[in-house]
């Protein structure tokens, strides 16, 4: 297996787009629910929880950035396979795409849950999952660019939703933040561990960096769009604070959604049907860059035709989505993803890092003993 | 000697010929038809020459006084040579084979065939019946040139020449289909338009392998992209002024004989929504018109199906004392909110193409009748609801707005699987759909080219070209999204440029 890949011109992106991959896969299903969590672990001072997560993911992006520069092209399965051999490298490689492949089916899931929950209670799992999927495939099926060009456009064409915010925002009551700083500093740092799951996705540079075309610029727009999903998950986290009182955020699921049944407008007198209509642009992102992910690493180690991957992996989610339909089971699916990704996404890279760094010293001082 | 050498090898020669073999053979390659003329001089010292021609293909005035005269007053004798000389008319070739021959009669040429000679002469005294230049019907623009496209080639060629007098403008003839040929013009501005480009159009036009092409919307269709698209990929006009503003900033058209349409590619999705009028207006204007038609097309997808969702599913999102209103006018109706919207929009469609299958007095009338006598009984009849009605015939009204005529068409059938969606599912169905619009416009290519060019690939210098317009000092860049080979149009500092006050 080669450990850099050699990607087209014509297929290349440009780093702005990072931007729009960044916010595109953090903010998903996670934004809906994460703030009543975060509220169970750190009550009001929640907000000190997301500015930690978020200051911690900064640190790890970093790391992911300093590992990835140390190689040409490479991506993460082919600096697994050059540091820990064949068949570890390998074995890890398939471990990361399971990942990937259990954070897409609870995304799915979870959206289905959501629209089972505001919209259409009697919907069969496998419909919804069958429609939601369709889209993937289609949009899969067409190769990394347009993923990245509807990723683009879905996060313009569904922003407009935090301009509803403002009612809200205008019923808030500043004395719900009162009094700061009680939380202890376990409980901060539990709450920022739950914010994990809405965090999740920003791995996929690992895997999207080889087809980046300017690889010099790519610091400002992958910093510009984790600050930004960051900043939407603070402005939620906040508006969910202020604007419920301490019982309410305790027990309210999917709080975030609830925001929005209090926005009215004079044609339109609940808007919560439209906003999760509207999340499924919002979900798609996650879902298809993820499912290019998957696609990326058969083809990559085992050299399966993506198509195939793509159609494979697509029967087996919608066969999958309909068992999964108990919303305590979800529910606790979410949970455990939010742990397993805790360890892949912000300790595995740390730790990663000194090995690599080790390696490649210890590369070059045998290359330079060679030449002597 | 040299010469007579060159001349023996091909064997297939169809001169020398005796004056009385070549009329068999050409009475038997037009059996049955009286089309050819074919007539035998004699001069006085036995020479025989023929000379034939398809009559109405011609301009019989002119053969009988530019060819005619001075061919029967030559007094040297006759020979290829000394014709060349004596017949006033510029246009001249010589032609030794049958089928050049055969080819030649049927664009309107007419043959000099002197006995005896190695070849015969030919002059182009073509007789074109057109139609005369005049306004465009299907594309009407209120500002601006009003001349559009005719069937002739060579009149739409003078007329794009006109338009674009640069020593630049390319106009490559081709010939397209293998069984009834038909010409085939690319027009572009060599210092202008990208290589890739041009190199790519006339690489799928070389490779077409048809046998008929009937008009340039079937020739756009065949070297299309996506050909299960139901986006037109290719901008097709009667407006030459559209089509020469294109062209002149670096895209390719192609025109077709006998044809009333110039194809322009690549094209994008915004292209469509622009006519040339928003170039005429002064920019703010422009930009206004080109804002509403996006909300118009927007509007027309969307309203009918919301409509259904909304009713048939998610009544809590309609305000308290509108769903009385809604309400009370739904109370007759039998049918569900889906079935309803659709016998509505199927009447619409009904009128339309009735209104353009008939005349255009009568077209009226059925407009009138349509719309206003049946619309009203239908809602006395309690088959629909008023405010349906009202909905209904604000999206039609919405497509219209679009000033491509393909492009209206695809809003239109859009509606349909939009509403079925939305009749299925709620507003989760008509989420799906618009993901699905979404996602297939990101994945269309017109020319190879993004089909969603400049919104993505995102490029901020060309928005004002797709989605509004600026100040013509700020215009001064084309369309980058295409590569053109001059970016610039005009020097930006020039063009910015203030004389300062009292000067």
């Amino acid at each position: 297996m080669d450990i850099n890949l050699k990607v087209k011109q014509g297929l290349r992106i440009r780093a702005f787009y990072l931007f729009f991959i960044m916010s595109g896969i953090q903010i998903g299903v996670g934004v809906m629910g994460t703030p009543k969590y975060i509220f169970l672990d750190a009550q009001q001072d929640s907000w000190i929880s997301v500015l930690m997560a978020y200051a911690a993911m900064l640190i790890v992006l970093w790391v992911m950035l300093l590992i990835l520069k140390s190689y040409d092209n490479a991506d993460i399965l082919g600096i697994q396979v050059d540091i820990f051999g064949t068949w570890i490298g390998k074995l890890l490689g398939t471990v990361y795409m399971l990942y990937f492949a259990f954070v897409l089916l609870v995304v799915l899931v979870t959206y289905i849950d959501v629209v089972q929950l505001f919209i259409f209670p009697q919907i069969n799992t496998w419909l919804l999952g069958f429609l939601l999927l369709s889209l993937v495939v289609y949009c899969v099926a067409g190769g990394l660019r347009s993923i990245v060009g509807v990723v683009f456009l879905f996060f313009i064409l569904s922003h407009w939703l935090l301009l509803l915010l403002a009612k809200p925002i205008s019923l808030i009551d500043i004395s719900n933040y009162q009094p700061v700083w009680q939380a202890s500093m376990i409980d901060l740092l539990k709450g920022a561990k739950s914010t994990t799951f809405t965090f999740t996705g920003f791995e996929i540079i690992f895997w999207i960096y080889p087809f980046i075309r300017n690889k010099n610029q790519v610091w400002r727009p992958i910093f510009l769009g984790a600050t930004w999903s960051a900043g939407i998950i603070l402005l939620n986290t906040l508006i969910v604070i202020g604007y419920f009182s301490a019982t309410q955020a305790r027990t309210i699921e999917w709080s975030v959604l609830s925001l929005f049944k209090i926005v009215e407008l004079p044609f339109i007198a609940r808007f919560d049907f439209i906003v999760v209509a509207e999340w499924m642009m919002i979900t798609l992102p996650t879902m298809m860059l993820l499912m290019w992910a998957i696609t990326q690493g058969m083809k990559r180690l085992y050299h399966v035709p993506k198509r195939i991957t793509l159609y494979a992996a697509a029967l087996i989610f919608l066969v999958v989505c309909g068992f999964i339909d108990e919303h305590h089971l979800i529910m606790a699916l979410n949970n455990q993803a939010n742990s397993i990704a805790f360890w892949i996404i912000f300790v595995y890279p740390l730790a990663l890092l000194p090995i690599v760094k080790l390696k490649k010293a210890w590369q070059s001082r045998s290359k330079k003993g060679a030449k002597r | 000697m040299k010469r007579k050498n060159q001349r023996k090898k091909h064997k297939d020669d169809f001169f020398p010929k005796k004056i009385d073999e070549l009329e068999q053979i050409m009475q038997s390659k037009f059996e049955n038809n009286q089309d050819l003329t074919f007539t035998i001089y004699e001069q006085d010292k036995g020479q025989r020459a023929a000379v034939f021609f398809i009559q109405y293909m011609v301009d019989i005035d002119q053969v009988k006084e530019y060819l005619l005269d001075p061919f029967l007053s030559s007094q040297d004798a006759w020979s290829t040579p000394s014709l060349k000389n004596d017949i006033p008319i510029a246009d001249q070739a010589t032609e030794n084979t049958l089928e050049g021959i055969l080819k030649g009669l049927l664009v309107g040429k007419v043959y000099i065939y002197v006995e005896g000679e190695d070849e015969a002469l030919s002059y182009f005294l073509l007789n074109k019946k057109h139609r005369q230049l005049s306004k465009a019907e299907n594309e009407s623009v209120v500002l601006g040139p009003q001349i559009a496209f005719t069937e002739s080639l060579i009149t739409n060629m003078n007329v794009v020449r006109w338009s674009i007098r640069s020593t630049d403008l390319v106009m490559e003839k081709m010939m397209i289909g293998h069984k009834y040929p038909r010409e085939v013009c690319l027009v572009y501005v060599k210092s202008v338009a990208n290589q890739t480009d041009v190199n790519t159009i006339r690489q799928r036009l070389e490779d077409l392998d048809v046998d008929d092409v009937e008009d340039s919307t079937i020739l756009m269709q065949l070297f299309s992209d996506s050909s299960s698209s139901m986006f037109p990929q290719f901008y097709a006009t009667e407006l030459s002024d559209r089509f020469t503003h294109d062209v002149k900033q670096g895209r390719i058209g192609v025109l077709t004989e006998n044809s009333p349409s110039g194809v322009i590619g690549p094209s994008t999705f915004f292209s469509f929504f622009e006519s040339t009028e928003d170039m005429y207006m002064r920019w703010n204007i422009g930009s206004f018109l080109r804002l509403l038609r996006f909300i118009a097309i927007i509007f027309s997808i969307f309203i009918t199906p919301l409509y259904i969702a909304a009713v048939t599913y998610h009544f809590e999102i309609i305000p308290t004392h509108e769903l009385i209103t809604i309400g009370k006018s739904r109370a007759v109706v039998p049918f569900p909110p889906l079935f309803e919207a659709m016998i509505l929009e199927f009447l619409i469609e009904l009128l339309r193409e009735a209104g353009a299958r008939l005349p255009t007095k009568i077209g009226e009338t059925i407009g009138i009748v349509g719309g206003v006598i049946i619309g009203q009984a239908i809602v006395e009849a309690g088959l629909t609801s008023s405010i349906l009605i009202i909905i209904v015939a604000l999206s039609a009204l919405s497509s219209y707005t679009v000033p491509n005529y393909m492009m209206g068409a695809s809003i239109r059938i859009i509606r349909f699987p939009m509403m079925i969606l939305a009749g299925l599912f709620g507003l989760i169905g008509i989420m799906y759909g618009a993901c699905f619009l979404v996602i297939h416009l990101v994945k269309l290519q017109s020319l190879g080219r993004p089909y969603l060019a400049p919104v993505y690939p995102f490029r901020m210098k060309d928005l004002n070209k797709a989605l509004f317009r600026l100040p013509l000092q700020f215009q001064n860049r084309r369309f980058l999204s295409f590569r053109p080979k001059e970016p610039y149009r005009y020097n930006r500092q020039e063009a910015r440029r203030k004389h300062d006050v009292d000067k």
